[in-house]
């Protein structure tokens, strides 16, 4: 989150009672206790023979009626279309502008972590699929027949989505901090080329099609209210177990690098501000004396190091995998990739939690103050009489803000940990074997723990 | 750029690290149990 100079921990740590690492230490063995916990008690899939509960017709038919819907629709076009508007003609102070925290705080944070709590809240407001459904309606009254589509290449799966998903932290991070930063007109019209594409695509591949495998804000929000407690199944709301509609989520083709995108790219954010400081400060002089510009070695040396985590990530995962195989009677490398990617999804909102707690926190201060009041920063305006607020970064003191990333960090591995060893349930009846086989995704999760709450004591200081 | 200016930040690294390595080095473990455990099932005579 570079344009916000504020992002991340904003005060030194005060004295901790026992150094950091030691708490990577004890959530390791937090982590390997949970393992046998699960071993020991959990002998039978419960996740994916959880059976979802319909709620009453009555509620499900005005929550989900049309009114409601175009509400909600109405809304998300609004609020994008504020977005844009404040982009534009706001000020190109990214801290005093609408655009920037709205987009790249109280949404891109917010959805995912309410989302894994109720479900998916996004795809009522998404803006696109709201216009995208009111076009296809339009046609269909206009030409007296539904609009017809391409077939969507199978193959493709949600592969779109995991490289917008790359290109829109790139945006973010890496574009941002390379010149003269991110500036609220650029975002403007990002969001407006990105409008046009998305809605040719729900075009040519029809509305409900995209936003399950290519539109990037859909695949990525949805991935996490997957973790919630309600669904839609034939048009009535279901409360179903927590996490368990996580299990069905990585049936498609490039799901898996959804997830390893999302946990790769909070790393990068978190890293470059700390653990990768001096790596990429010597990749980027070697960079500008191959007579590159200061401003496109800067990015190009971004980019590497983001690309360089998503594989990192990737090559953790896939040593998971290719050490569950080894294990007698395991399914092949591709089912078991696809087969756990889900598990990772409670680690990406974990990492998301742990690094951006704190920038919410106080971001959200401002989202509903001054920009609020005042949402193109030129103080000529102040709708609700909060334009002079201002954020108290007392609020939180930096050792809460590195409990609760110790504490995000630990629940979300755990939480992995289960939706895991559920699976292997699933592969391995023999419980004795499923055990076996996740000795390699114990590996992992202790792994990502270590490494999370590396970068995070690297970056606080 | 001395290589050994950063040798501080391996030092903490290393200390991340321990747990990770203390949970492979028990997989290879078991692994090469386990192997040795089939093994002998193999080569032990069948009884009459």
């Amino acid at each position: 989150m570079s344009f916000l100079p504020l992002a991340h921990a904003l005060a030194a740590r005060e004295d901790l009672p026992v150094p950091a690492w030691l708490f990577a230490w004890a959530a390791s063995i937090v982590l390997i206790a949970s393992f046998f916990a699960l071993a020991a008690g959990w002998r039978s899939p419960r996740f994916e023979q959880a059976r979802p509960r319909l709620l009453g017709a009555g509620f499900s038919r005005a929550i989900l009626s049309l009114p409601v819907q175009v509400l909600c629709g109405l809304i998300g076009i609004f609020l994008l279309g504020l977005a844009v508007y404040a982009g534009l003609e706001g000020t190109a102070a990214p801290d005093r502008n609408f655009a920037l925290t709205f987009l790249f705080v109280t949404a891109w944070l917010g959805f995912p972590v309410v989302s894994a709590v109720l479900g998916d809240v996004f795809r009522p407001f998404n803006p696109w699929r709201a216009v995208g459904r009111a076009a296809g309606g339009a046609f269909t009254a206009i030409a007296g027949q539904r609009p017809a589509h391409l077939a969507y290449p199978e193959r493709l799966g949600r592969w779109p989505a995991a490289i917008g998903l790359l290109a829109v932290v790139w945006l973010e991070v890496v574009y941002g901090a390379g010149g003269t930063g991110l500036e609220p007109d650029t975002v403007a019209v990002a969001t407006l080329v990105y409008s046009a594409y998305t809605l040719a695509m729900m075009g040519l591949f029809g509305v409900e099609e995209w936003c399950e495998r290519g539109e990037i804000f859909s695949v990525y929000f949805g991935m996490f209210g997957r973790l919630g407690l309600f669904g839609v199944r034939d048009g009535r709301l279901e409360r179903r177990r927590p996490f368990s509609a996580a299990t069905t989520w990585a049936t498609l083709p490039g799901s898996a690098a959804v997830v390893i995108a999302s946990i790769a790219t909070t790393s990068y954010d978190g890293a470059s501000e700390g653990a990768f400081v001096d790596p990429m400060e010597s990749v980027y002089e070697w960079i500008v004396d191959l007579g590159v510009g200061l401003t496109a070695a800067s990015r190009l040396t971004d980019t590497l190091f983001m690309l360089a985590c998503f594989g990192g990530v990737a090559l953790v995962y896939a040593l998971g995998v290719r050490g569950m195989r080894t294990v007698p009677g395991a399914p092949s490398k591709e089912k078991l990739r696809a087969g756990f990617a889900h598990s990772l999804i409670p680690i990406a909102l974990a990492y998301l939690v742990a690094h951006y707690f704190s920038l919410f926190v106080f971001q959200e201060q401002a989202q509903f103050t001054y920009l609020l009041s005042d949402p193109l920063g030129t103080g000529t305006t102040d709708l609700f009489g909060t334009a002079d607020g201002g954020v108290d970064y007392s609020i939180l003191s930096a050792n809460a803000i590195w409990y609760v990333q110790v504490g995000a960090l630990l629940v979300g591995h755990v939480i992995g940990l289960m939706l895991a060893h559920d699976r292997a349930l699933v592969y391995w009846p023999d419980y004795r074997k499923a055990t076996a086989s996740q000795y390699w995704m114990l590996a992992v999760m202790v792994a990502f723990t270590c490494f999370g709450l590396y970068l995070l004591s690297v970056a606080n200081g | 750029m001395l290589p050994l200016a950063h040798v501080g930040h391996y030092a903490i690294w290393v200390l991340y690290a321990v747990p990770v390595l203390i949970v492979a080095a028990a997989i290879v473990r078991s692994m090469i149990a386990q192997r040795r455990w089939e093994g002998d099932e193999e080569s032990a005579p069948e009884e009459p």
